[in-house]
């Protein structure tokens, strides 16, 4: 079953019952900017008909660019992508060519979540900026899993290879420092801009902290390879004994604390979205001086789950002065229509029935 | 499926264990098979069962062959100064129908893996090292692919023969091998050959 559309205006407001697929067009969207889904990591589960196959062909403008992009699921689940009639070889190679930045009401699970969360938070920003670090980042994890197996192999045959184990070290510790040098590099100036934004959105003086939270970090050493060889080297037994590395960048985090406790712990509802916003904005902002243009903005239910419209209404007023493209689900006609024309964008509204 | 006859059906099995051969296909070979002379059919089974049976790993550089020493080690023309670390069979094809090697090959029969529980151990490691003890060896160029395994593989060996001097070389990376050697086009392959780099001044690049 194909649907087409098209989408004129700066502004679409896609409006219709729940269920009746309005995610599912930022989704396709947000498929063609990241080759994949925003909302599961199975490419068979987004199919119209579970596991049969897919294809999302969308043509935009990029930079005065023509751009045909084109993700087709095989029903064998071969997964192809190809922009303007060029097949992909490496799918990560897309990254970065369509930034996005995606609102949807489940990802407060950033602030409340695991830290996995937030080191997913900050890698889908920083992918979308610099190519290297994604290798890296992609290398470092291939990496980490032959270390575990590693590991795991040295205790089932009672033999330590530590040759083996030192070149697998070295290979993880040159993906990892590049990793560990942007993340640093990167995130306190980052972090920062996503408080000020906070502050705004709040309006009062809570005094929020956010730091960027790294093992690596308690080294007070002169490169990023050396905080990591005394990081294994310290982890070394521990190591051995659990069968997995216990130390790295994939253990970092970002702590959120609100007057010096977790944010997590005593944040209200309405201060958890404050902040929510706060990060999409940022990122929004961070990613149009990277790209020299506006990403494109999908916002998915944030009137009704959020129910926070001022902030929607800054952040959709941030787009239009940026000349970006947002796409906005709501359930209800009416109140999409008066926050647009609240807004005084040029709009378009699609009704799904 | 329904056969009628359990002979059929245990040939299907059979050509269904084959790579890239579904059920559907194993029976139309099957079939095919049928249509044939028996002296035929007999021909071919026998075939492969004499290949599997009758080769030869050679005993220099494990590459497969009808001798004890295949034809490449053996060749009196081919510099056995130079010697081109591989991971497989298909390798030392590929390279070979570029025309632009005239030195030995290494056939490791593999990469260090953990994940998928290949060790040193299970690869020819242990006899290249016993090559390069010989001393006859002045250059090993490591045709290997440009993945995380092939770099774990290339420095593991690298830190097992680093009192002896060889040189160390590799075939440039960077360039698109399309992730596998074996699928590299020739012209491709025969360049990265003539260009490859000393590994003192090669980084993990993935
Ligand atoms: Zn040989």
């Amino acid at each position: 079953m194909f649907k087409n559309f098209e989408f004129k205006h700066k502004v679409i407001g896609i409006c219709g019952a729940n269920g009746i697929g309005k995610t599912n067009i930022l989704d396709a969207i947000w498929y063609l900017c990241f080759t994949k889904s925003y909302f599961t990591a199975i490419d068979g589960r987004i199919a119209y008909t579970p596991n049969q196959g897919f294809r999302i062909d969308g043509k935009c403008s990029i930079n005065n660019q023509a751009v045909n992009a084109v993700a087709i699921l095989r029903e064998t689940g071969k997964k192809e992508f190809s922009v303007n009639n060029d097949l992909y070889t490496r799918l990560s190679s897309h990254i970065g060519k369509m930034p996005a930045v995606m609102v949807a009401p489940d990802d407060v699970i950033i602030i409340t979540g695991g830290s996995e969360e937030r080191r997913k938070m900050i890698d889908t920003l920083i992918c979308q900026i610099d190519e290297t670090y994604m290798q890296q980042l992609m290398a470092y994890n291939k990496i980490l899993l032959q270390r575990n197996a590693l590991l795991k192999q040295f205790s089932e045959t009672g033999f330590t290879d530590n040759a083996l184990l030192h070149i697998i070290n070295t290979q993880l510790i040159t993906a990892g420092s590049y990793v560990y040098k942007l993340r640093k590099d990167f995130l306190p100036a980052y972090l920062e801009r996503i408080n000020k934004h906070y502050q705004q959105i709040s309006g009062s003086n809570e005094q929020l902290e956010l730091s960027y939270d790294t093992p690596l970090d308690v080294f007070n050493s002169k490169s990023e390879q050396d905080a990591f060889e005394l990081l294994f080297a310290q982890n070394h037994s521990r190591d051995l004994a659990m069968q997995r590395t216990n130390g790295g960048i994939h253990k970092d985090d970002i702590k959120f604390l609100l007057d010096g406790m977790p944010f997590k712990q005593i944040a209200s509802q309405g201060q958890r979205k404050s902040l929510l916003f706060a990060i999409r904005l940022t990122e929004y902002e961070l990613l149009q001086e990277y790209k020299g243009f506006a990403p494109v903005l999908l916002l998915d239910d944030v009137f009704e789950k959020l129910d926070e419209q001022r902030m929607a209404n800054l952040l959709l007023d941030v787009c239009v002065k940026k000349q970006g493209q947002v796409f906005i689900t709501d359930t209800h006609k009416g109140r999409l229509e008066a926050h647009l024309q609240n807004v005084g964008c040029d709009y378009e509204i699609i009704e799904l029935v | 499926m329904n056969y009628s006859s359990t002979l059929l059906e245990n040939a299907v099995n059979e050509l269904a264990k084959l790579p890239g051969i579904g059920r559907k296909t194993a029976l139309r070979l099957a079939l095919h098979l049928l249509k044939e002379k028996k002296e035929a059919v007999h021909l071919f089974s026998n075939t492969i069962a004499e290949m599997r049976e009758q080769i030869q790993f050679c005993s220099v550089c494990n590459n497969v062959s009808d001798t004890q020493v295949c034809n490449i080690c053996a060749s009196s023309v081919r510099k056995k100064s130079i010697v081109c670390v591989v991971e497989n069979i298909r390798d030392v094809m590929a390279i070979e129908a570029t025309q632009q090697f005239s030195g030995l090959f290494h056939v490791l029969g593999g990469l260090i893996s953990p994940l998928d529980g290949v060790g040193p151990d299970q690869l020819f490691i242990e006899s290249l090292v016993e090559r390069v003890k010989t001393g006859t060896i002045e250059e090993l160029i490591f045709a290997l692919n440009p993945n995380i395994q092939g770099d774990t593989t290339l420095f593991y060996i690298q830190k097992k023969i680093e009192s002896f001097p060889v040189k160390i070389t590799s075939l440039a990376r960077g360039i698109s091998f399309g992730g596998e050697l074996e699928y590299a086009d020739e012209f491709t392959l025969a360049k990265s050959i003539q260009n490859r780099i000393s590994i003192e001044r090669q980084k993990n690049n993935y």
